[in-house]
């Protein structure tokens, strides 16, 4: 169902999580900050972001409400619940533990 | 939970705002876009190449749209519909198959939503009271009695002293004769109740005012409320009314208020008024006897516990009183009986109810396998069609979903259907429903009703579909693909599978059988019993004198005149008139009375139902003289005094010995006047009739003690109903102010009383019946499928030489053993369940042999009979034919 992605599965949600954690952005916002914050590296297809962003909210996840931007347009911000806060919660810890687990296994194999 | 819910909301919004979620999607991507295209022109496009390279990077607009709204679900629901169009285009392409199913369904579902609203009524609906869980009745029990109401005084005392009741009301039956305004006097239903009666119930008069303490003290002008039917069929609603005087009973009473609709009687169990809009009309009740004879017991009482109160606390209360009551030496060998007033409105009819419910279970039960086993045959008929969707890709909870989805339809279709049925069914139940029924008049179709329905309607949908829906979209593709090229349907374990729902029918239909077998028999002995007495050709009516125009003397004088005046009558053959006719629920009592010759103790333990009779009252009715003689109407008003007594009574207390001529009195210290000498022993005649034992009776003559309210019985050579303008004009000519009441045939006073019986034997009969036929058809189903899937084995067999009537034996004895295997079934779970019918039983053990056999029988007879049928087509076919069709 979901179109092919330089991202792992499962790791689009954990990005869009954490980036609405700090405040409410609307989908251009996270996109841009996604890339950004990774040094261009992570690049978010919007055939991605947005199917993403409207199954996190069926989830019940983040919520979502009109506001205006400062350019003065309406746009559709993201906020994280408070389920949300506490699926990112889980999903950063699984992350730490499978790329701490990646990684171990790759300095083994390097050693060997 | 929560969480459950609020996805639920955003699932719900997404599906019913769709358009304003699609045109939110609109924008939120063109923001996106617009933002992408600036930019791009920051980086130096031209404003064309700018939107165009920003739509390129967006990719498929449609795309993402479709895939967020995938995100959303809503697909999902989208597939629901194209799965329910789907379902309903198969079936309407087998009319035959789909109406039979529906029906069959509609049928048990609407049996079941029309017993549940009985069910609903009468045992679930709150009662028309505030708090009616604090609402108890207050009686007396003792060794001798069960039940029994309270003396006014005791009553009193317990309203004063008690400390767990926030109020407490008595009320005793008292109708009264409302003298004609214009149009023949009328007997109406009436209460006398003490002060605020209608506070304790928690409703209060529409106009005008409760009955108040200071009301109940004599020499107060007499006060009455009337019911709002009443007001409005004799009174043209008028609200002047109120503080006029009306006169009852040729005595004047002051109205002081109008009952709302809907005001119900709560029911009583004294000279017992079923509950509901029963009573026309309440009047005060007067404290003028002496409290210190508290010997006579007729009220009903009624109390409201306090907030918070259980029913064990007030009756640790009420006993403490009794107990003090004891002290002041009145309430002798009493106890304090208290009973929820729910349970004692419902109680006696609850097990009846669920009996039903038990019933119109097992049927829908049974609809539920047919239906199940006619799916089974229909799935093998489309495998095929299965097979080709699996082939094409359909994964396996895709085309469960699509099954389970035509049962669905069929199941809503038929509980569609079924409401309707249940709203005709409801109605004719409610005819059917005996006299005396409790909260006949909460029974509705109503909501909850509906809910109920629409619940048992997807349960049974997932019920009958799951099993055929999970065996077809097991079916190997391959062979199904090969199997079905070659014509043939199905396999061994589908069959395994049928047979077994076939033996599952057939058992649960024997279940039903035997309960309506065993009704049937305890009917049939219902009828056939001796009631004692001969209700045929009896006229009966009921009068009352009102006690201000008619004394004592007169009251004797009235009726013998009247007596005279109707024997008189062509075709008559003899007029009697007493307190009470058989079986119309009278329960007066006398305890305490003593036998001559006997102990004290032994005395404080007798019991009998007293009556009173004038000379010709057991040949009117038919009660046969056993020993002695009847009474003569010459027994002089001041004694000697004498008696007539019931078998129970002669054997109880004289056994042994001839009782006629024996002496009892109603005296603690008689004196040689006060003996009452037993002049004839008559046939014992039961309460009910299906009373178990048969209580002591006596009757006293009129002569000797008035009663103003008589029962008149008149027995007639021709048909009795010819009687009844006859016996009006008679009464009229004694007294025009008179009213008749309840002319009757005393027939039909038999006939009601055997209502609930008929009422329950006739609801299991049916649904016996029911299962039965779908059972026979479920039968007939499974031996045609498998006949037909012989068919060129039979042809085999019949080319090497087998005859007919071989293939004929074959066939049958599979049909006997699945129905011998069910029966079987169902004699074993019915040996078990029948004990649950209890008290609808009479004179039959709940494992009758007789009645298993005779079921067992029918069982095996129609199944052979259903097996028959395609026997006879396999028998009948030509061989060459059946090998060709291959």
């Amino acid at each position: 169902m979901s179109k092919p992605s330089d991202l792992i599965q499962g790791t689009l949600d954990l990005l869009i999580l954490n980036t609405i954690s700090l405040e409410p952005q609307h989908g251009w916002a996270i996109a841009k900050r996604i890339q950004q914050v990774s040094n261009e590296v992570l690049q978010v297809s919007q055939g991605a972001l947005y199917p993403a962003l409207h199954r996190l909210e069926q989830q019940g996840w983040i919520s979502s409400d009109w506001r205006v931007t400062e350019g003065g347009r309406d746009a559709k911000f993201y906020t994280l619940t408070r389920a949300g806060r506490a699926q990112l919660r889980k999903e950063l810890a699984q992350w730490e533990r499978l790329s701490s687990a990646v990684g171990l296994v790759i300095r083994m194999g390097a050693s060997a | 939970m929560i969480r459950l819910f609020d996805i639920l909301v955003l699932r719900l919004r997404s599906l019913f705002g769709r358009t304003r979620v699609e045109s939110e999607l609109d924008r939120e991507l063109s923001f996106h876009l617009d933002h992408l295209t600036q930019e791009n022109r920051a980086h130096g496009m031209s404003a064309d190449d700018a939107r165009a390279a920003a739509k390129r990077s967006l990719g498929g607009y449609t795309q993402i749209q479709e895939e967020c709204r995938d995100m959303r679900r809503t697909n999902y629901i989208e597939t629901i519909w194209n799965d329910l169009r789907y379902a309903v285009r198969t079936l309407a392409r087998t009319p035959g198959f789909t109406i039979v199913i529906v029906l069959t369904l509609a049928l048990s579902i609407g049996a079941n939503s029309a017993i549940f609203s009985v069910i609903q009524g009468v045992l679930l609906r709150p009662l028309p009271y505030p708090h009616p869980d604090r609402l108890v009745r207050i009686y007396f029990n003792s060794d001798t009695q069960p039940k029994f109401p309270l003396n006014p005084y005791d009553f009193r005392d317990f309203r004063q002293r008690n400390r767990t009741f926030e109020s407490m009301a008595g009320m005793t039956r008292h109708d009264v004769q409302l003298a004609g305004i214009g149009s023949e006097p009328v007997m109406l239903r009436g209460f006398a109740v003490s002060g605020g009666y209608f506070g304790t119930l928690g409703i209060s008069p529409a106009r005008g005012r409760d009955f108040s303490f200071d009301d109940e003290q004599p020499g107060r002008s007499r006060v009455a409320i009337l019911s709002d039917h009443l007001w409005r069929a004799r009174f043209a609603s008028d609200p002047g009314i109120l503080g006029r005087t009306i006169k009852l009973n040729t005595e004047s009473y002051t109205v002081i208020g109008i009952m709302p609709p809907g005001a119900q009687h709560p029911g009583n169990n004294f000279q017992a008024v079923a509950d509901g809009e029963t009573v026309d009309v309440w009047t005060q009740f007067i404290f003028d006897e002496d409290p210190k004879y508290r010997g006579s017991h007729y009220m009903d009482i009624i109390g409201r516990l306090k907030s918070g109160i259980g029913s064990e606390q007030g009756h640790a209360d009420l006993s403490a009183v009794l107990e003090q009551l004891k002290k002041e030496k009145t309430g002798d060998g009493w106890r304090v009986y208290l009973i929820p007033l729910y349970q004692e409105t419902v109680g006696r009819s609850q097990r009846m109810l669920l009996v039903l419910l038990g019933a119109v279970g097992l049927l829908l039960l049974i609809a539920c396998v047919n239906a199940a086993n006619l799916l089974l045959a229909r799935s093998s008929a489309r495998v095929r069609e299965i097979a080709v969707r699996s082939a094409l890709g359909a994964a396996r909870g895709r085309i469960v979903r699509q099954l389970l989805t035509e049962s669905m339809v069929i199941a809503l279709a038929g509980a569609a259907l079924g409401t309707m049925l249940a709203v005709g069914g409801v109605r004719v139940l409610l005819t059917f429903l005996p006299a005396d029924f409790p909260r006949a008049s909460a029974i509705r179709l109503d909501s909850t009703v509906f809910a109920f329905t629409l619940i048992v309607a997807v349960l049974t949908g997932l019920l009958f579909g799951l099993v055929p829906a999970l065996t077809a979209s097991r079916t190997d593709l391959q062979q199904s693909l090969r199997e079905g090229a070659r014509g043939s349907t199905g396999g061994a374990s589908q069959l395994r599978l049928r047979n077994f729902l076939v033996v599952g029918e057939t058992g649960l239909a024997c279940v039903l059988l035997i309960a309506a077998g065993l009704m049937l028999h305890s009917f049939v002995n219902l009828l056939r019993a001796d009631p004692g007495f001969k209700p045929q050709q009896v006229l009966t009516a009921s009068l009352s004198l009102p006690y201000p125009r008619y004394h004592e003397n007169s009251r004797v004088a009235f009726y013998k005149q009247l007596i005279a005046n109707l024997q008189l009558l062509p075709g008559v053959e003899s007029v009697g008139a007493g307190s009470d006719l058989p079986w119309t629920g009278y329960d007066g009592n006398m305890d305490g009375w003593r036998v001559e010759g006997r102990s004290d103790a032994y005395n404080d333990k007798t019991t009998a139902r007293y009556h009173i009779a004038s000379p010709d009252y057991f040949r009117a009715l038919g009660i046969p003289l056993l020993n002695g003689r009847f009474f003569d109407g010459h027994e002089p008003e001041k004694g000697p005094y004498v008696v007539i007594i019931n078998e129970s009574m002669a054997n109880r207390y004289w056994p042994g010995e001839s009782a006629v001529g024996k002496r009892i009195s109603f005296d603690d210290h008689p004196k040689e006047k006060d003996w009452i000498q037993i002049i004839g022993i008559v046939r014992d005649v039961k309460d009910q009739p299906d009373s178990t034992s048969i209580r002591p009776a006596f009757w006293m003559p009129h002569s000797q003690q008035t009663d103003g309210n008589l029962f008149i019985a008149v027995r007639s050579s021709s048909d009795p109903v010819l009687l009844a303008n006859q016996f009006r004009q008679a009464v009229r000519q004694q007294d025009p102010e008179l009213a008749v009441a309840d002319l009757r045939l005393m027939n039909q006073i038999a006939g009601s009383a055997l209502s609930t019986q008929r009422f329950s034997l006739f609801l299991i009969g049916l649904f016996a019946l029911l299962a039965l036929v779908l059972a026979t058809f479920g039968m007939y189903g499974v031996i045609s499928y498998s006949v037909n899937q012989r068919m060129h084995e039979f042809g085999l067999r019949m080319a090497l030489g087998a005859r007919p009537w071989d293939l004929l034996r074959l066939i049958l004895s599979q049909g006997l053993t699945l129905s011998i295997i069910g029966a079987a079934t169902g004699l074993l779970c019915a040996a078990g369940l029948t004990k649950l019918l209890g008290t609808l039983l009479y004179g039959v053990s709940a494992t009758d042999p007789l009645t298993f056999a005779a079921v067992g029988l029918l069982a095996l007879a129609t199944t052979t009979l259903a097996s028959y049928l395609p026997a006879r087509r396999a028998a009948d076919a030509d061989p060459m034919q059946s090998l060709r069709a291959e």
